[in-house]
């Protein structure tokens, strides 16, 4: 399989968008912090910050190495941001048979 | 379902009997029912697949759960630590069936054949920009090859760039998701730790190549 930024070398015109991956790793780089947060870390802590969401609290203030990891790492992201739409389901069904 | 409050989920779920038998009957016919419209954005709702995955993610959530009871440690509700690791399985299986055919080598691949992070000079750039573009991506590329091992690139292409998920590409780096984010992390502090020694601060990178 050819690599996909392959494509931007062999046609160069007339419109090539500055290099996505080095827009990703700048992007990553700039999240970087000396001491972050691992995913199990992140696992363990995850159902408390999604409470403070749902609370309407300030999560990212409050726990923000949580945050910095779910900018930065996509599988913690994505299982967070499915575990809030379980909660919000969970509790519109809770308010419709109240 | 009763409502239940965190310590009487606890005490149902702890001793074998008619309480536990009910506490898990409604725990998992919350999920039957919770799971499928959280699971949207992976399998439509018409899809059978999706009411297999969910009994299946469903049995195996009951057992974790009753296997890590006494992990629980009430900083949340009982039932959103047990949603979180529904999530978990449910996740990591539609991953590795949406992942199934895609080999690491071939997503991380770059245009020499070796593995690792290819870069493009943008082909919009004025002659004095194209020219500081040119010489700031063979510094940068320098920099990786100096700094960053094989796995490392690689981790950072199919991650970073590819998009492909950390379970994923720690299966087939042979290690796990919580291994892989430190190589990573340690990765990007390196680089960050260089280019700062090298005086190219990122934030002007960024603006570089972020026209």
């Amino acid at each position: 399989m050819k690599n996909f930024f392959d494509l931007f070398k062999r046609h160069p015109k007339p419109n090539p968008a500055p290099d996505p991956a080095m827009q990703a790793l700048l992007g990553m780089l700039s999240m970087t912090e000396e001491q972050e947060l691992s995913c199990d870390d992140v696992f363990a802590l995850l159902d408390q910050f999604a409470e403070l969401i749902q609370r309407g609290e300030d999560a990212s203030q409050l726990m923000p190495m949580v945050q910095k990891h779910l900018n930065m790492c996509p599988d913690c992201r994505e299982e967070y941001e499915t575990l809030l739409q379980m909660m919000r389901t969970s509790s519109k069904d809770e308010n419709q048979h109240s | 379902m009763p409502e239940r409050d965190n310590q009487t989920w606890i005490k149902n779920l702890q001793t074998r009997g008619a309480d536990r038998d009910a506490a898990l009957a409604d725990l998992y016919a919350t999920l039957l029912q919770v799971l499928p419209r959280a699971l949207t954005r992976w399998l439509s709702t018409g899809d059978p697949a999706l009411e297999t995955l969910v009994e299946d993610v469903a049995q195996e959530t009951l057992l974790r759960v009753l296997d890590k009871l006494d992990t629980f440690e009430g900083r949340s509700q009982f039932t959103t630590w047990v949603y979180k690791i529904a999530v978990r399985i449910a996740l990591t299986e539609l991953r590795r069936e949406r992942w199934k055919d895609f080999s690491l080598d071939e997503m991380t691949e770059n245009s020499d054949g070796a593995a690792g992070l290819d870069f493009v000079q943008d082909g919009e750039a004025g002659p004095e920009s194209a020219a500081e573009q040119r010489d700031t991506l063979q510094h940068l590329q320098r920099i990786l090859s100096e700094e960053l091992t094989d796995k490392q690139r690689q981790a950072l292409m199919a991650v970073g760039v590819q998009g492909m998920p950390l379970e994923e590409v720690a299966w087939r780096m042979g290690t796990n998701r919580n291994a892989l984010y430190k190589l990573m992390h340690d990765a990007r502090l390196r680089l960050k730790h260089r280019l700062e020694q090298e005086g190219l601060p990122i934030e002007e990178l960024l603006v570089m190549f972020n026209r």
